[in-house]
């Protein structure tokens, strides 16, 4: 157990020295912390619009956005962690699995009485409390954004649904962390070990979520609910872990309420332990292997 | 307490038809420093990482400080310390900070004092909190016999370890080897291909000739039969049937 934790507080002290999970970090929290109030100024914006429409007599229909709970505000969140988090999480991960690699301090590791799961474990372990350390500083930045936004503290329901939307996002992208350090352990090049877990996030966010629609059908306009394009709809949307995410997360933020949310929590979970378990099952020799640099 | 720090038995390492190394059968009694000589890809270093359990033998058995390399490795890790071949570190990190990793994982609690011995011992005082990338070649084989040595070790392992070094580096880190043996006892196997440390540094030698040993014995018998470094150079070249240009 204490080389667990000697494992796990290695990796946040590299992570705490490298520059480039740095530079991630702060462009993440920053993204997080203007999210909130870009998303304010959009509802207000829009909100004028259709007060002029109104007032021109152009509808007689009420306000929708004047009713909007404050969390709406944070819903460009959910794009930020799937497009900016993910990515990070990646390059956190690849880094890491990298570090004993490049360096070629793998066999002086090894040596030392540490099982290589155990090994692997503390790693993911350390980018886990990274991760957890990023998505509670977003988090907080969020709620006091949006506490200002509002001119009041956030409810504690409003406050127990930021926190589960963090919870589920620190979850998702563990999952991510541990595909990056999937991809360092087994590919030869640093390149293309940062560049094959980016092409199967690419998949997770926009093809699979996409098969069986008018996008990837090469028939425009094809009703989603005709024969081949339903069935391969059918069976892949749900497989993108990127869209479940976006649509547990929106039910969370106060969006429009959706399907049972478990189904899609349990994917994303599922995500992040087979990620982890398939680095766990990484063999010795590839933990000691170069790379060509 | 058994008499021999590593005994190994026909212990082989192939991949698919080549053989690494074939069916090496050594005894080492502790508290020698045994130097293992070879040229490039004689077998040294595989042989280094088979006795650390770095790499699995093929068929053969060795034990190491009283531990099976195959059944018990995590008792031989316990048990030894390894100074890899241009041992690298995490550059971003102090030297302490270095340390402080590799002395948790060898199970040290509270490294922090020990530590501060070990950094006495290869002259380091002031730069515990130095960051080691800003360190030389010569400075970092020293900081590896430290790493190594952290958790008190039976049984060393150096492989090529003055490789690189500057005369001054050389000559620095076998007074350290040395002094390692001689106060704690240490026994110390050293993968070489420089004579001139195995008759300075050693008590015993061995020499492998693409992955077979072919000479084995003490240093003193050696020399008692090639009493020059000249001779004891010909006897490297003989068993290792080279043509010396």
């Amino acid at each position: 157990m204490s080389e667990f934790r000697a494992v796990v507080a290695h990796e946040i002290l590299a992570n705490r020295r490298s520059r480039a999970p740095q530079l991630l970090i702060g462009v993440f929290v920053g993204m997080v912390a203007v999210s909130a109030v870009i998303g304010w100024i959009t509802t207000n914006t829009v909100s004028g619009v259709y007060d002029q429409i109104r007032a021109n007599g152009l509808t007689s229909q009420p306000n929708p956005f004047t009713d909007v709970s404050v969390l709406y505000y944070a819903r460009n969140t959910i794009i930020y962690v799937v497009l900016v988090g993910s990515l990070m999480a990646i390059a956190l991960g690849v880094e890491s699995a990298l570090r004993d690699r490049k360096a070629a301090t793998a066999d002086l590791v090894l040596s030392r009485p540490v099982h290589p799961r155990v090994l692997l474990g503390g790693r993911v372990g350390g980018l886990a409390t990274v991760l957890g350390l990023i998505v509670g500083s977003g988090t907080l930045v969020s709620w006091i954004s949006l506490s200002l936004v509002q001119g009041a503290s956030l409810s504690v329901p409003l406050t127990a649904r930021l926190l589960a939307f963090g919870i589920l996002t620190w979850a998702f992208l563990v999952g991510f962390a541990a595909a990056g350090v999937l991809s360092g352990l087994y590919l030869r090049r640093e390149t293309t070990a940062l560049l094959a877990p980016f092409v199967g996030w690419a998949i997770l966010a926009f093809v699979l979520p996409q098969l069986g629609t008018a996008l990837l059908n090469p028939v425009a306009q094809v009703p989603r609910t005709s024969g081949i394009f339903h069935i391969l709809s059918y069976l892949t949307n749900p497989l993108s872990v990127t869209e479940q995410f976006k649509a547990v997360s929106s039910s969370l933020l106060e969006g429009p309420p959706g399907p049972s949310p478990f189904p899609a929590v349990a994917l994303i979970v599922a995500f992040s332990a087979a990620m982890t378990i398939a680095m766990l099952a990484t063999p010795l020799r590839r933990i000691r292997g170069g790379i060509d640099v | 307490m058994t008499e021999y720090a590593i005994r190994t038995e026909d212990l082989s390492r192939a991949y698919g038809a080549h053989f690494a190394l074939s069916a090496l059968t050594l005894d080492v009694p502790r508290g020698e420093i045994f130097g293992l000589l070879g040229h490039n890809g004689a077998g040294k270093t595989t042989t280094v990482g088979l006795l650390t359990t770095l790499l699995e033998p093929t068929a053969g058995s060795a034990n190491v400080a009283g531990a099976d390399i195959a059944g018990q490795a995590a008792a031989v890790r316990r048990a030894i310390g390894y100074l890899p071949e241009n041992v690298q570190f995490y550059d971003d990190l102090t030297l302490r900070e270095n340390l402080r990793f590799f002395g948790r994982l060898s199970g040290l609690r509270h490294p922090d004092s020990r530590i501060d011995e070990v950094l006495v011992l290869v002259d380091f005082e002031g730069h515990a909190d130095e960051r080691l990338g800003t360190f030389s070649k010569g400075m970092r084989q020293r900081v590896g016999i430290a790493q190594a040595i952290l958790h008190r070790p039976q049984v060393l392992f150096l492989d090529e370890p003055t490789s690189g070094l500057d005369p001054e580096g050389v000559r620095h880190l076998r007074e350290i080897i040395v002094r390692l043996n001689g106060e704690f006892g240490i026994t110390v196997f050293m993968n070489t291909h420089l004579l001139s440390e195995v008759s300075r540094t050693c008590t015993s030698i061995g020499i492998l000739r693409q992955g077979v040993l072919v000479h084995h014995d003490t240093l003193a018998k050696t020399l008692g039969t090639f009493p020059t470094e000249e001779a004891l150079e010909d006897t490297y070249f003989r068993a290792s049937a080279t043509v010396r240009e």
